[in-house]
């Protein structure tokens, strides 16, 4: 997939902004705070209908302005051009999504068909942060792989929710346990779908990790991914055998659930281990080592989208070179720009090699103050 | 105020409350109501009078009614040993239209949602187990494929299985006359999970 052009309009500080892109490298240079990032969570907006960012549609629209519109032409790769039009209006707090003139049915609907892979320095977050921030990359690629995946999740969530509501009443008020016997059940049918997708996922994600860190490492290092579940799953068991092991491991923590009041039971509270080596990534790697790996993780999901999309994944790369020196910053520039379409911002054009040849395909843009315009001598060409 | 009669202005937001009907629309039916000739308004305003007035609820099965047993519990025609668990009225309707069920209903008036504090005593639960004779032989559960009607259904099956009566659920699948190729994803893979032996 390729994004042919994009139309920003009163997004964050873009006022009128109209870019037409190269297909190859996208360079977005500019100063801090003038509005680099903000085009590539428009990027976002386009391919996803959300931010990568942003935790609300309110949040990016401009000060003191009542919508926002963002327009989009996207490429697949068999060459048809789809058109995506975002509105977000702030009196009704209400988003509208068009792709070639028609709303699809549900915005979950349309993660996977424009699959995008963005790396920005939130992502340290991967290696470094806490199990939820590693669920939350893996949500994302599976459910860009897997549009059923998604629904498996919303209904995980929402018979959660419900289950929660009765813990925490009970925990509070007192109350029947019995209560609960439902929501287990829905709970579990859910859950166990969605830990079997999980751990299915992972299984068939360890090589392409292995493969991209090979590709981006200086050390001869072997690095593991693995999925830690809190109910035994593993990647051939049936359906009703992990839901049952699911159901006993809620019967053992009942007592302790219906004290603290919510569920401590299933894909929710799992973790994903990160290791080199054997050693575990967040107690024993170097910084460098956090880097490599997360690099290795975004170049792995692009590889393996394009495989399970049957397209090509657009990447997005946020201010990522002040993370890394400059041996790397360039191996991976020159790996991906050799397979598809790349947004870059920097506020150093420094990050590319000197001899790199700006032309149709590769384009600048300077953004400043909320504008953007590309560089003259390559509009030309 | 914005309009030239207070009448029309209280008319379009009296539309206005309606679900589904934003400013534009009460408007729009406002004026429409405006030329409409003064028998047919009487006619409207009584049949919106009418259903506060008339109709009421089942007391077997719930549904709404204007007499007491309901049309439905009341036939002579409808088998009586086979009773279909709904959560709304218009689900009733919806099962009606078929004309291919010809039992008896239950409407339980919604399904379990804690999160909105709906419990099995916000539902007609008791009234439906009060039902169950021995003169009944199958209970169909027919809730909303949604994680609120599959836990009211596993609820009601829990209660239902020792009263020794048949409890079924309706199958979930495909529409009829789409080509596979457009169901979503998220049916076609129940679809598949739901597949039956031949």
């Amino acid at each position: 997939m390729k994004i042919v052009r994009a139309q920003l309009r009163q997004f964050r500080n873009h006022d009128c902004t109209e870019l037409d892109f190269g297909m190859t490298t996208n360079a977005l240079l500019g100063d801090n705070g003038h509005g680099k990032t903000n085009i590539l969570e428009a990027l976002s907006f386009l391919c996803l209908t959300k931010s990568f960012y942003a935790s609300s549609d309110a949040i990016v629209l401009q000060q003191g302005k009542d919508f926002f519109e963002l327009r989009g032409t996207l490429l697949s790769d068999v060459g048809v051009e789809h058109d995506v039009r975002i509105v977000y209006e702030s009196q009704t707090n209400h988003k509208k999504v068009f792709i070639d003139g028609k709303e699809p049915a549900t915005f979950s609907s349309v993660i996977g068909q424009f699959p995008i892979v963005v790396l920005s320095p939130e992502n340290s977050n991967i290696t470094f942060g806490t199990p939820s921030d590693r669920r939350r990359f893996m949500d994302l690629v599976v459910a860009q792989s897997s549009r059923v995946y998604v629904e498996d999740v919303l209904e995980y969530r929402k018979a959660l929710r419900q289950r929660n509501k009765i813990l925490s009443d009970i925990s509070r008020n007192g109350g029947s346990s019995a209560l609960l016997e439902p929501w287990n059940e829905t709970l579990v049918l859910h859950g166990s779908k969605v830990l079997l997708k999980r751990v299915r996922f992972f299984e068939e994600f360890a090589p392409y990790i292995m493969r991209a860190y090979a590709a981006i490492a200086h050390e001869l290092e072997t690095p593991q991914v693995e999925y830690v579940p809190n109910v035994e799953t593993a990647p051939h068991d049936s359906p009703d055998v992990v839901g049952e092991r699911f159901k006993a491991k809620l019967e053992e923590k009942k007592r302790d659930e219906l004290r603290i009041g919510s569920t401590l039971v299933g894909p929710h509270r799992d973790e994903v281990a990160f290791s080199l080596n054997g050693l575990q990534l967040r107690a024993y790697a170097s910084q460098g080592q956090h880097k490599t790996f997360l690099v290795a993780l975004k170049v792995a999901e692009f590889f393996y989208l394009k495989e399970r999309c049957a397209e090509t994944p657009v990447v997005l790369l946020d201010d990522v070179f002040t993370e890394l020196d400059g041996t790397r910053s360039q191996k991976l520039i020159a790996l991906i720009e050799s397979l598809g379409q790349t947004f870059i911002t920097t506020t150093s054009e420094h990050v590319f090699h000197e001899t790199i040849h700006w032309d149709d395909g590769r384009r600048r843009f300077t953004i400043h103050n909320g504008a953007a315009v590309q560089h003259d001598h390559e509009a030309a060409a | 105020m914005r309009y030239t009669s207070e009448s029309v202005e209280q008319l379009v937001e009296e539309f206005a409350q309606l679900p589904g009907i934003g400013k534009k629309t009460a408007q729009r039916l406002a004026l429409f109501i405006l030329k409409l000739p003064r028998e047919k308004v009487v006619t409207f305003a009584q049949a919106l009078i009418n259903i506060k007035d008339k109709v009421r609820y089942c007391s077997i099965c719930s549904n709404i009614t204007e007499s007491d047993p309901c049309y439905i519990c009341s036939s002579p025609k409808r088998t009586r040993g086979i009773i279909c668990v709904v959560e709304e009225p218009r689900d009733v309707m919806a099962i009606e239209k078929t004309n291919e069920f010809h039992g008896l209903y239950h409407v339980l008036g919604g399904a379990l949602s804690p999160l909105d504090n709906i419990g099995p005593e916000d539902l007609k639960v008791k009234e439906l187990l009060a039902r169950i004779t021995d003169d009944i032989e199958e209970i169909i559960l027919a809730m909303n494929p949604n994680v609120e009607g599959e836990a009211t259904t596993i609820y009601l099956s829990r209660l239902l299985k020792p009263l020794s009566v048949k409890v079924t659920r309706i199958a979930r699948g495909l529409p009829i006359g789409g080509d596979l190729e457009f169901a979503d994803e998220a049916t076609l893979s129940r679809a598949l999970e739901g597949r039956i032996a031949l």
